[in-house]
């Protein structure tokens, strides 16, 4: 029982990053119609840049708020130097997103070498405590509850406010938006930065949890994220939660009884359900 | 179609008479190791980038996992050699075996996937070429992982100059059958599903069929470059199974011009070079081992200002000058 309590908890920590990465990649897409391909380097750019900040300055809260900030500042960078070029362009859309990859994906290992560097555990968090028999670490704890109410605050945003309510309208139908004589640019720039934002964010927590971080966690993730993305509905914000859950908690079980399985199945999960019903399995709404 | 008489006229027809007198006896001039197994890499590359070519250039399918293809190419001549042992019969064995792998492979993928929309395609790609690395990676019995596969090779393969040729041929071969191809009644249907697809289903032809078709071929030239590749270098690993290994296909294919034929050659040949100069740079500043960064730009650069790449600037400077006389 107390290693199936443990592995729930893990399993909604992993959950809650894959949230973090994937909600963003959703709403980009489900607004911008774009897949960005260059979505796990933001991850990575989080992960990376609290490590760095964290060694120098000892607080984890400055490092987390550090690769938020540097994440969501070069996101805002490729939106208006190249994504921005290529709106109507679904195919140079694939190729240019995967020449953003390369690029920020080459400039993080000219910055910090291409091999993993350690990523200790912040001190405050350190530590396990007891629940039912089992031990839980706190920092995972920590994952789970600071993502909630990360969630909490951008589904308040997108439910509550105008600018939310815009987004919402323009996922349905971006002309009509345009129509209305909303600037859909602006807008399409404020969520490329909201969704490169949030996988930074959930990239500056990844690294305590594996004690290390590389450039190779950049296409794990993004695969990892595709799947949740797919599992959940393109353009759905709880959707990509609920999936995001479910892919982690999946992903941790089966670590624990062959840790091979858990990617190639996961993956195949994916390929299933795009072919079975491409608009996402706890999709309500039919995408156009 | 031409006669002779017309072809001598053709400046083309010279270019090519002349590049492929200078590939049939440049191991005579030169005895360079280095030299010609870079004139190997580049047909190899090129051959590779064609057939990435055939399916995103020419029929308009965006592949993530076109890397799946040329890897298990490699790698089944390379477990086949390597288990069963270096003789020609296990060699025929493993070129056919490549090829009923890439044809089962292209027909699997393309069958189930090519209904769903560019961006889903891209994706499922993806995932599947994940899924090989990681076969690759954790199979080790078969594979070795990470350390890659070392092997033999036949004897009557394992001539100085064997290698050499066979990537020549091969990317001649590949060079005129595309070119057959493309000015057959089915290479115009490909190219009219890139332009419209609603268009040509519209009149009356199956789309996905000749999709499935462009997926399978592409698939097996891509399966054959990747056997030259594993007999030039005799070891394979799993990144040459990945999804950097396709993007480098799609960088030689859009620097040199995408949907033209020679484009992908002109790409390779311009990739693999600069590359190698790039790659000898580092000895001077670790620097330039970030090499790939200066690909990244450049193909950004290229798609935002001259989509059709370098053969694309080649036609419109020739058009120029002739509308000028």
């Amino acid at each position: 029982m107390d290693i199936f309590i443990t592995l729930t908890i893990n399993g909604l920590a992993t959950g809650m990053l894959l949230f973090m990465l994937a909600s963003g990649l959703s709403i980009i897409f489900g607004l911008m119609g774009i897949m960005n391909f260059a979505h796990g380097v933001f991850f990575l750019i989080g992960a990376y840049t609290s490590t760095f900040i964290y060694s120098l300055t000892g607080s984890f809260a400055l490092a987390m708020l550090a690769g938020m900030i540097s994440g969501a500042a070069i996101g805002w960078l490729t939106e208006i130097t190249i994504i921005r070029r290529v709106y109507n362009n679904l195919v140079g859309q694939i190729l240019i997103t995967l020449g953003a990859f390369i690029v920020l994906f080459e400039v993080i290992k000219i910055i910090w070498g291409p091999n993993v560097i350690p990523s200790p555990m912040p001190d405050l968090l350190q530590g396990e405590i007891s629940i039912l028999g089992a031990s839980i670490s706190i920092y995972r704890l920590f994952i789970i509850i600071f993502s909630c109410l990360v969630a909490l605050a951008v589904h308040l945003a997108l439910a509550k406010t105008r600018l939310g309510m815009i987004v919402r309208a323009g996922v349905e139908n971006s002309e009509m938006v345009k129509i209305l004589g909303v600037n859909i640019r602006r807008v399409f720039a404020l969520v490329f930065i909201l969704g490169t934002g949030l996988a930074a964010l959930g990239g500056t927590m990844i690294g305590p949890t594996l004690g290390q971080i590389g450039p190779f966690l950049s296409t794990q993730y993004l695969l990892l994220s595709f799947i949740v993305v797919v599992l959940g509905v393109m353009g759905s914000f709880i959707g990509s939660m609920v999936a995001g859950i479910i892919v982690g908690l999946a992903n941790n079980y089966i670590v624990w009884f062959y840790p091979p399985a858990a990617l190639p199945l996961n993956i195949i999960l994916m390929s299933v359900i795009l072919l079975i019903k491409p608009t996402g399995l706890l999709g309500i709404k039919e995408e156009a | 179609m031409l006669n002779l008489k017309n072809w001598l006229k053709l400046p083309a027809f010279w270019l090519i008479l002349a590049s492929i007198i200078i590939l049939a006896i440049l191991p005579t001039i030169t005895s360079s190791r280095f030299i010609l197994h870079l004139v190997s890499t580049i047909a190899i590359s090129a051959t590779f980038a064609a057939s990435y070519n055939l399916l995103a250039g020419f029929t308009g399918i965006f592949s993530l996992g076109h890397a799946v293809f040329f890897g298990s190419g490699a790698y089944v001549l390379a477990i086949i050699l390597f288990k069963l042992g270096s003789t020609p019969l296990f060699f025929l064995l493993a070129l056919a075996v490549a090829i009923v792998i890439a044809v089962i492979l292209g027909l699997f993928v393309g069958y189930l996937a090519l209904r769903l929309k560019a961006i889903y395609y891209a994706m499922i790609t993806f995932a599947v070429a994940e899924l090989f690395v990681i076969t690759a990676d954790k199979w080790r019995e078969l594979t070795s992982g990470q350390d890659g596969l070392c092997f033999q090779l036949p004897e009557f393969l394992s001539g100085r100059y064997t290698a050499y040729y066979i990537s020549i041929i091969l990317l001649g071969a590949t060079i005129l059958f595309m070119y057959r191809l493309l000015d057959s009644p089915t290479g115009k249907i490909l190219v009219a599903i890139r332009e419209n697809e609603v268009r040509v289903s519209a009149l009356g032809f199956n789309v996905f069929r000749y999709k499935l078709l462009s997926n399978v071929v592409a698939g097996i030239l891509a399966s054959l470059a990747g056997i030259a590749y594993a007999v030039l270098n005799q070891f394979v690993m799993p990144t040459i199974l990945d999804v950097n290994q396709t993007i480098n296909a799609l960088l030689m294919t859009i620097v040199g011009g995408m949907g033209t034929l020679v484009g992908p050659v002109v790409g390779a040949a311009v990739i693999t070079l600069f590359g190698d100069w790039l790659a000898g740079l580092a000895k001077i500043s670790p620097l330039f081992e970030r090499w790939p960064i200066i690909f990244g730009l450049l193909f950004i650069v290229i798609i935002l200002s001259m989509p059709g790449g370098i053969m694309s600037g080649y036609y419109r400077l020739k058009s120029k000058v002739f509308r000028s006389n």
